[in-house]
């Protein structure tokens, strides 16, 4: 194997690869998974939290979902103190934009601007590359909803359905053969619970171990909305969808 | 002004260069959140890039926090970006306003570099403040209900700007 091109993450191997990126992705591939699903009137993310345990107590409303600006969330996959350092930096990015622009920061602007950073950690610096996937979920009056999702290497690019994290190849390749066009969020929600329970390991699905997140327009004022569904809504959604298994008698 | 549970934050609409008058409608209260206004009289131009300023900051903190900014937080945020600009200041001077825990009433005002001055009954600021501290003072009584305190608010603002040839055009009172 080519281990001596393994270490510095500023050289290619002679197969033309930046390992220390194909590293970051395996990293990635080991936590928990989050979907994207670009419907008609809103975005649906989705994500599975790896840590259930009873004696976790956080303060954060949401493990996997975060709210970037009024107009702009994502989810994330991977390490999460990576992902707070990146989260950090697009807030602030976003609001030096509304400062100087006082308007809404378009939601490519803020991805690129956001893979832009990442890529400087794969070309100088000698520091190693963030190891987190992002789907960002937004909208703006130039193209309305989109869906991106960005990886360590610092590419990005519009999705329609997209995962990110463990098993997202088999999640990725059932939201390609079920999503259709023109889905309401209710029909995005039912698809992405559908998706997730096919491709997550574990064998009960309960509304602990997954967060779900849409972002809409209000009907009456029409502004963004970023709403994190509640473990009740969330649980009720799964039975609704004939996805809870009860838990194995003990 | 503080009044039972409540506060009134108000302006007036003029916005002049010495003699001459460039605007009757010119925005001088803000909104940070539901509960927390702030009024900028000064500079027009300062005004309105510190709000700007003022919100990068509250959004900021709405997103790290997860909540509103409490009244009294706001205030010393204020001050201190005042304060950063001790040898070059906005020449602008603050009146804040803002509901805290329990609904409580908070209002404070501040020097253009941000010294703070907490009152319990009202605040005033503008080339017409020595009118208004004239006039709050003798129409003022604690524990006012709002719609008692929007009288108050309007009579004494109305009166004092129109002693001021600087001030007037209009008023602008809120109550929350």
């Amino acid at each position: 194997m080519s281990r001596r091109y393994d270490s510095r993450t500023t050289i290619f191997s002679p197969e033309g690869r930046l390992y220390q990126v194909e590293y970051a992705m395996e990293a990635i591939g080991n936590a928990g998974s989050a979907l994207g699903i670009l419907a008609a009137d809103g975005v649906v993310l989705v994500g599975e939290k790896k840590v259930t345990s009873k004696l976790l107590q956080t303060s954060r409303s949401a493990e996997k979902m975060y709210k970037i600006d009024s107009h702009v969330s994502c989810a994330v996959a991977g390490i999460m103190s990576d992902a707070n350092i990146l989260i950090n930096t697009a807030r602030l990015h976003a609001q030096r934009y509304a400062l100087s622009y006082q308007e809404p920061i378009p939601v490519e602007q803020l991805v690129q601007s956001l893979c832009d950073t990442k890529q400087g950690y794969t070309q100088f610096g000698g520091l190693r590359p963030f190891g987190v996937s992002f789907l960002f979920a937004g909208w703006d009056k130039h193209h309305g909803f989109q869906l991106y999702m960005s990886d360590p290497s610092g590419n990005y690019g519009g999705w329609k359905a997209a995962a990110v994290g463990a098993n997202s190849q088999a999640a990725q390749s059932m939201l390609k053969q079920d999503y259709k066009d023109g889905l309401t969020r209710e029909e995005a929600v039912a698809l992405a619970l559908k998706v997730l329970s096919k491709t997550m390991d574990s064998t009960s699905l309960t509304a602990e171990k997954l967060e779900l997140a849409e972002v809409f327009l209000q009907p009456g004022t029409g502004e963004v909305q970023y709403q994190v569904c509640s473990p009740d809504a969330l649980g009720k959604l799964l039975a609704k969808a004939g996805l809870t298994q009860p838990a194995p008698e003990a | 002004m503080v009044g039972k549970n409540c506060f009134a934050i108000a302006s007036d609409r003029r916005l002049g260069v010495q003699l001459q008058t460039i605007a009757t409608d010119f925005q001088r209260v803000f909104k940070i959140h539901d509960k927390l206004y702030i009024g900028l009289s000064g500079l027009g131009t300062d005004a309105q890039t510190l709000y700007q300023r003022l919100v990068f900051r509250h959004k900021l903190y709405q997103l790290r926090e997860e909540r509103d900014m409490k009244p009294e937080t706001f205030a010393s945020l204020v001050s201190a970006i005042l304060y950063e600009k001790r040898f070059g200041p906005y020449f602008c001077q603050p009146v804040i306003a803002g509901l805290g825990e329990d609904n409580k009433p908070f209002i404070c005002t501040m020097d253009c570099i941000g010294a703070k001055e907490l009152a319990k009954d009202f605040v005033v600021s503008g080339t017409a403040s020595e009118s208004l501290y004239g006039a709050c003072e003798s129409m003022y009584k604690p524990n006012m209900e709002p719609e008692e305190l929007f009288e108050t608010v309007s009579q004494a603002l109305m009166s004092s700007v129109d002693r001021d040839c600087l001030s007037g055009w209009g008023g602008y009172v809120l109550i929350v």
